[in-house]
C-alpha cells in the first residue's frame, strides 16, 4: 500500500512501466521513502521476460551484482527462482567471468509482482500512459494522463516502457501493433514525446519460437549440464538450494538453411516491412543464414522456461518467417523433428529514444524531473534494464532530495560503462553490454562489485549497516587470504602430491601462484586453513596474485582516466562561446554537453586539440590562468 | 588516445643536423625528478631552482655521454608553465640520437608535433586570442609531419603500419569474440598465432629500416681521395655539376679542401674533395695533407681516385690499407685515355667525359645505405617517434606472445593486444572499441 506523502501532488514520483527497469526504479525511489506509484499496461505481466529466459551471461551477470551491491533487486530475484546455473568463461579468466542462470520465467515474475505489492509507499496500478503533463514553462514535468483520461500528478517521472512504445509485431505476411506476442502496444507515447521535441527512432528485436518439451526427441541432442553447485548472484545470499535441470544443444542442418533462403523473401525484414535496425549481435536465423553462407551449422539451445510449465525456449533460432515456414525448418533440426509449437517467433519493431538526450544521471535534457531508462533508451537485455532502472530510481530520488545525482565512471562499474556509452555516444542499434566495452575490465570482476559499490549504496540508504559489515568482513578476509599465500612456503610434501609445484619449491604459495598453471585450488587441498576460507576470498586473492602486474599497469590508465573525468564542466557552460574548436566537434558538444572533459573526450568527432581548448577555456573561466 | 596533459615529454628543439650545439628540451610534471639519475653527481640537477644554468655530464649507466649545460626552469615561470629544461649538447648528431635515446629510455615520452607549445597553450602561458592560431599550428604541423614523413615513400610506411594493425584488430576481434561469446562455436583457436608471427616480423622489419630512413634525413659524408693528380676535382666538379674545385694540371693545386653538397638517390651527400696525398715539403701542402687526414677520419665513406694512365702506386696500397676499416669505392679514373686495364675491385671513370659516372653515383649511394634497400624494396621509416611507438608496439606483442606461451588466460592476453594497438592506433589514427565490435560481427558468425 502506498502513502500519498504530498500537499502539491498525487505522489513523490511515477514510474511508467512495470519491465525489468521499471521494478528497480519503483522499488529504489520507495525504498529511499518517497511515495511512489507504478502504472502499467498489465499488472499480470509485471516482470516479465520477453525473450530467454535467463539472467546474467557475460558482462550482464556483472551487471546483475553491481545492481544487487548498490541495493537493486534483481539478483535476489533470480537467486530464488533459478533452475541451472552456470559460471561462464571459468578458462577465460577472473576478469571476464560471469555467473548465468536460467529462470522459471513464471516464478520470477510472481516473485518480483510481490515483492512490489509488499514494498511501503510504492502503490501498483494497472493503466497505459498516453501522455506527459509539464508545468507552464514546459520545461519540468509534472505528471501524467492514462487511457482512460486519469491524471496523476508528481514532480518526478521514470519512463521505462520498453519495447513497448508504438510496438508493431511482424511474422511472416501477417502484422499488428503490439508489445509482444498477446500484449498491446501503448499507443500514444511515442508520439507525446515527439511532440515535446525528443528525437524517437525505430529498433527491432525478435524472440524464437516456443514449443512444448513433451515433442523433443532428446536422444538426438547433446545435453548441457549445469554447474554442479550453483553460485549466488546477490551478495546477501549465502547459499542457493534450487533445482537444476539440463538444457539441450542441437545444430540446424543444410536442409534447414535451404529452406530459410528458399523463403527469404517472405521475410517481413528481408521483404522490406521492417524499418528499425536490429542487434548484429543477436541476429534472427535468417540473417545468420543469409550473412554467413558458408557456415554449415549454427547452434541452437533448448532451454526450459520453467519448472511448473512444459514450454521450451528455442535460444539462437528467433526468427520472424512465416509460421509455415518456422515450423518447416524447425523440423529439419535434429531432436526436432516432431516439435508442437505453441508460440512461433516474431520480430517487434518499437520506438526508442535517442540516449544522448539523456544526462548521465538519465535524466532528460529537455525536461526536468522526467527520467528514461530501459529498453526504450535503445539497449537490449533484462541486466541492461535493471542497471538503468535503478541508476534513473536513485537519482529521481536525489533530484527530489535536491542533491547531486550518482553518477558510476567506466572505471567503477559496468554500470558505469553502460550509461556513459548510452549518453556519450548514443547507439543506433539495440545495444548490449560486452566485456569488451570495458577499458578497465580487469578492475571490474563480478566478485569485487561489492567492494566497489557496496559503500555507495549504503550512502544512499539502500543498503544496511549489516550488509557493510559483511564488506568489511570479506575485506579482511582477503587480506588474510594473501597474508597467508605469502607465509605458507611450497614443502616438498606439497610437490609430492602436486607434481607442477616442483619449479617452485621452497618459494611462497603466493610465487607459485604467477604461475599460469598453479591455481589456488589446488593450493587449497594441500593447506586446511586456505580450504576453510570463503570461496570468494579465494578467487578474489588468486586473481589479485595473478593479475599484479596487469592491475598494475591499468592502475596507471584508471589514474590517467580519473583526472579527466573530475575535470568537471559547469552545466551552464557556453558551448556557442567556445571558440577554437572544429564546426562538427561544437556541434557534438553543444548536444551532449558532457558533464566532464573526460566525457567529452569521449565524443566522436571531438580529438585532442579541441580538449586542449577546452581544457584552456574551462581555467579561464575559473579565473586561474596561471601568469 | 589522450595521454595525461602533463606527463614528461622530450623533444629535439634545435634541427637535426650536425652543428656546433643542440638544444633539447624536456617538460612535464615529475620531469625533473626523471633527470635527475642522469646527471653526474645526480640529485642537485632536480635539486636546483629555476631559472639556472649548469654544466654537467649527461651519463647513461656508467658511460658519459656529453658534456652539456642544463638549463633548470620550476612551474610556472618557463615556456610551458611545467617544471622543465633544456639540455644543450654538443650539436653532432651521434650525442644528440644518443641523449634522445636516453631519455626515452628513462620515462620521457617524444613530444608530439607541436606539443610544447600546446602546453604553453594549456597552461595559460599564452594568450588565448591566439587559441585560433595555435589550434591550427597544432592541426597543420601534424597533418604536415604526417604527411612529410610518409610523403617520400609514397604511402608504403602507411600501408605497412595500416596492414599491422588490420592485422592486430582482427585478432583482437577474435580474443573478444571467445570471451563474449563463451558458449558459440567456433573454427580454430582463440589466437590465430600464426597471423600474430607474421604482425611482429612485418613491424620487426620496420624497426630495422629505421636506421636506413635516417640516412635520408641526415645525408652522409663521402670524402674524395687520391695521389695528386689522380683526377679528384675533376670528380668533385663532375658530380656537383658545376665548377668549383679549381683544376690544373699542376700537382698540388687543392691545398685544402672543398665541400659541396649533392642529393644521390634521394640521400644527401656532403662531398670532400681533399688535397692530393704526397710527400712534400711544401708547408702549405703539408698543412693540406693534414686537413685531408681529418675529413677522411670523420667521412662516411670514401672515393679513392687512381689514374689509370698510372696505375697503382705504393701510396696508394698503403692508403687503402690505412683507410680499409672506412666504406670505399676503388675508381680507375681517366678511362678516355689510353691507359692500364681496370683492375679488380675497381669502378672505371672518366670525370671529364663523364663515362661511368651514374654508376660510380648509385655505388656511393648503396654503399652508404649499407645494402641496397632498393633491391628489397622496403620501406624506410625515419622519424623517432614513429620508431618508438612500433618498438611499443612490439614490446607488448613480445609480451604476449610470452604470455600465451605461458598458458596466461585470454583476459590478460586482450591487455597486451590492445597496448600493441594503442601504440599503433597513435601513428595512424584512433582505434575505438566500436571498430572491434563491428570486426566481432563481420567476421564471426556469434550470438543466439
Amino acid at each position: 500500500m502506498g502513502n500519498r506523502a504530498r500537499a502539491d501532488a498525487d505522489f513523490d514520483a511515477i514510474v511508467i512501466g512495470g519491465g525489468h527497469a521499471g521494478i528497480e526504479a519503483s522499488l529504489a525511489i520507495a525504498r529511499l521513502g518517497f511515495s511512489t506509484i507504478l502504472v502499467t499496461q498489465s499488472l499480470d505481466v509485471i516482470g516479465r521476460m520477453s525473450c530467454n529466459p535467463a539472467i546474467g551471461g557475460i558482462a550482464k551477470g556483472n551487471l546483475v551484482r553491481e545492481v544487487d551491491a548498490l541495493g537493486g533487486q534483481m539478483a535476489k530475484l533470480i537467486d530464488a527462482t533459478m533452475i541451472q546455473f552456470r559460471m561462464l568463461n571459468e578458462s577465460h579468466g577472473p576478469a571476464v567471468q560471469a555467473p548465468r542462470a536460467q529462470a522459471d520465467k513464471h516464478a520470477y515474475a510472481a516473485l518480483a509482482k510481490l515483492t512490489l505489492e509488499q514494498e511501503k509507499n510504492l502503490t501498483l496500478f494497472q493503466d497505459t500512459v498516453v501522455d506527459f503533463v509539464l508545468d507552464s514553462s514546459g520545461t519540468s514535468v509534472r505528471g501524467v494522463v492514462t487511457e482512460r483520461g486519469r491524471k496523476i500528478t508528481a514532480p518526478v517521472v521514470v519512463l521505462t516502457t520498453g519495447t513497448f512504445m508504438e510496438g508493431r509485431l511482424f511474422i511472416g505476411e501477417w502484422s499488428a501493433p503490439g508489445g509482444r506476442l498477446g500484449e498491446p502496444a501503448a499507443i500514444g507515447l511515442g508520439t507525446s514525446l515527439r511532440r515535446l521535441g525528443f528525437s524517437v527512432g525505430r529498433l527491432k528485436t525478435g524472440t524464437p519460437a516456443r514449443a512444448l518439451r513433451g515433442s523433443l526427441i532428446p536422444e538426438r541432442m547433446e545435453v548441457q549440464q549445469p554447474d554442479p553447485e550453483a553460485r549466488a548472484f546477490s551478495f546477501e545470499t549465502h547459499r542457493v538450494e534450487r533445482p537444476s535441470v539440463p538444457c539441450f544443444v542441437t545444430y540446424t542442418t543444410g536442409e534447414t538453411h535451404r529452406i530459410i533462403r528458399e523463403n527469404i523473401h517472405r521475410s517481413p525484414l528481408y521483404g522490406g516491412k521492417i524499418v528499425g535496425r536490429g542487434p548484429r549481435y543477436c541476429p534472427s536465423i535468417e540473417d545468420k543464414v543469409m550473412r554467413f553462407p558458408t557456415r554449415e551449422r549454427h547452434q541452437v539451445f533448448v532451454e526450459p522456461e520453467g519448472l511448473a510449465t512444459e514450454e521450451v525456449y528455442l535460444n539462437g533460432v528467433s526468427s520472424s518467417l512465416p509460421e509455415d515456414v518456422q515450423e518447416q525448418f524447425l523440423h529439419s533440426v535434429p531432436g526436432l523433428e516432431k516439435l508442437v509449437i505453441t508460440r512461433p517467433g516474431y520480430a517487434v519493431e518499437y520506438d526508442f529514444l535517442f540516449p544522448t538526450q539523456l544526462f548521465p544521471s538519465l535524466m532528460t535534457k529537455r525536461i526536468q524531473g522526467l527520467f528514461v531508462a530501459g529498453q526504450t533508451n535503445g539497449t537490449s537485455g533484462y541486466e541492461e534494464a535493471a542497471a538503468q532502472g535503478l541508476v534513473a530510481g536513485i537519482n529521481a530520488a536525489l533530484h527530489l532530495q535536491g542533491r547531486e545525482p550518482l553518477v558510476l565512471s567506466r572505471a567503477d562499474a559496468y554500470i558505469g560503462v553502460l550509461v556513459d556509452d548510452l549518453v556519450t555516444l548514443g547507439t543506433e542499434e539495440p545495444y548490449r553490454l560486452f566485456t569488451s566495452r570495458a577499458e578497465h575490465r580487469l578492475s571490474l570482476m563480478h566478485d569485487t562489485a561489492d567492494i566497489r559499490l557496496l559503500p555507495k549504496g549504503h550512502a544512499l540508504g539502500l543498503q544496511g549497516d549489516a550488509a557493510l559489515d559483511r564488506l568489511t568482513r570479506k575485506v579482511r578476509g582477503i587480506e588474510e587470504t594473501r597474508e597467508l599465500l605469502r607465509r605458507r612456503k611450497v614443502t616438498a610434501f606439497d610437490v609430492a602430491r602436486i607434481s607442477i609445484l616442483e619449479s617452485h619449491r621452497g618459494r611462497s604459495f603466493e610465487q607459485a601462484l604467477r604461475d599460469p598453471l598453479v591455481s589456488i585450488s589446488r593450493l587449497a587441498s594441500l593447506d586446511s586453513l586456505l580450504a576453510s576460507a570463503d570461496g570468494s576470498w579465494l578467487a578474489l586473492a588468486e586473481a589479485g596474485v595473478k593479475y599484479e602486474g596487469y592491475i598494475a599497469r591499468q592502475e596507471e590508465q584508471v589514474g590517467r582516466f580519473r583526472r579527466m573525468e573530475e575535470k568537471r564542466i559547469p552545466g551552464d557552460f557556453d558551448w556557442d562561446g567556445l571558440t577554437g574548436v572544429s564546426a562538427e566537434a561544437k556541434e557534438k558538444l553543444k548536444m551532449i554537453r558532457p558533464i566532464s572533459v573526460g566525457q567529452a573526450s569521449r565524443i566522436s568527432g571531438v580529438r585532442p586539440p579541441d580538449i586542449a581548448v577546452l581544457l584552456v577555456s574551462l581555467t579561464r573561466d575559473g579565473g586561474q590562468a596561471r601568469r | 588516445m589522450i595521454h595525461s596533459p602533463d606527463d614528461p615529454i622530450a623533444a629535439l628543439a634545435t634541427p637535426l643536423v650536425s652543428s656546433a650545439l643542440a638544444v633539447i628540451r624536456v617538460s612535464g610534471k615529475g620531469s625533473l625528478q626523471l633527470l635527475a639519475p642522469l646527471v653526474k653527481g645526480g640529485a642537485p640537477a632536480a635539486g636546483r631552482r629555476g631559472n639556472t644554468i649548469n654544466r654537467c655530464i649527461i651519463r647513461d649507466g656508467d658511460d658519459d655521454v656529453d658534456e652539456v649545460m642544463l638549463a633548470v626552469y620550476r612551474a610556472p615561470r618557463s615556456y610551458t608553465g611545467e617544471d622543465s629544461a633544456e639540455i644543450i649538447s654538443h650539436g653532432s648528431i651521434p650525442v644528440i640520437q644518443r641523449l634522445l635515446s636516453l631519455l626515452t629510455r628513462s620515462g620521457f615520452r617524444p613530444a608530439g608535433p607541436g606539443e610544447f607549445t600546446q602546453r604553453a597553450f594549456l597552461n595559460g602561458r599564452m594568450d588565448l586570442t591566439r587559441a585560433e592560431a595555435v589550434n591550427e599550428i597544432v592541426r597543420a604541423r601534424t597533418d604536415r609531419a604526417r604527411a612529410l614523413a610518409l610523403q617520400r615513400l609514397s604511402g608504403a610506411i602507411e600501408s605497412r603500419i595500416k596492414a599491422a594493425r588490420e592485422s592486430l584488430v582482427e585478432l583482437r576481434a577474435g580474443l573478444e569474440v571467445s570471451i563474449d561469446y563463451p558458449d558459440d562455436e567456433r573454427d580454430g583457436e582463440v589466437l590465430d598465432d600464426g597471423a600474430l608471427d607474421r604482425t611482429i616480423s612485418l613491424l620487426q622489419g620496420l624497426t630495422r629500416t629505421y636506421r636506413q630512413g635516417r640516412i635520408y634525413q641526415e645525408g652522409v659524408t663521402a670524402a674524395i681521395a687520391g695521389a695528386t693528380n689522380s683526377g679528384k676535382s675533376s670528380l668533385f666538379n663532375a658530380m656537383l655539376r658545376q665548377e668549383r674545385a679549381i683544376v690544373s694540371e699542376v700537382h698540388g693545386t687543392t691545398r685544402d679542401w672543398l665541400e659541396g653538397s649533392v642529393s644521390l638517390e634521394g640521400i644527401p651527400f656532403r662531398l670532400f674533395d681533399t688535397a692530393g696525398l704526397r710527400d712534400t715539403r711544401d708547408p702549405l701542402e703539408v698543412e693540406g695533407i693534414r686537413r685531408t687526414e681529418q675529413v677522411l677520419a670523420g667521412a662516411d665513406l670514401v672515393i679513392y681516385l687512381v689514374d689509370s694512365t698510372a696505375g697503382i702506386r705504393a701510396a696508394d696500397v698503403s692508403f687503402m690499407a690505412r683507410w680499409a676499416g672506412v666504406p670505399m669505392i676503388r675508381v680507375w679514373n681517366k678511362v678516355d685515355l689510353p691507359g692500364l686495364p681496370v683492375p679488380e675491385g675497381f669502378v672505371p671513370l672518366s670525370a671529364t667525359t663523364g663515362e661511368g659516372l651514374g654508376p660510380l653515383e648509385e655505388a656511393a649511394a648503396g654503399l652508404a645505405l649499407g645494402g641496397s634497400p632498393a633491391d628489397t624494396g622496403e620501406p624506410l621509416i625515419d622519424s623517432v617517434r614513429q620508431r618508438d611507438l612500433i618498438s611499443r608496439a612490439l614490446a607488448a606483442l613480445g609480451r604476449l606472445r610470452v604470455a600465451r606461451a605461458g598458458g596466461v588466460t585470454a583476459d590478460l592476453l586482450a591487455v597486451d593486444l590492445a597496448d600493441a594497438l594503442d601504440a599503433l592506433g597513435e601513428i595512424t589514427g584512433e582505434v575505438t572499441t566500436a571498430e572491434i565490435l563491428e570486426r566481432m560481427f563481420a567476421s564471426f558468425c556469434v550470438g543466439k
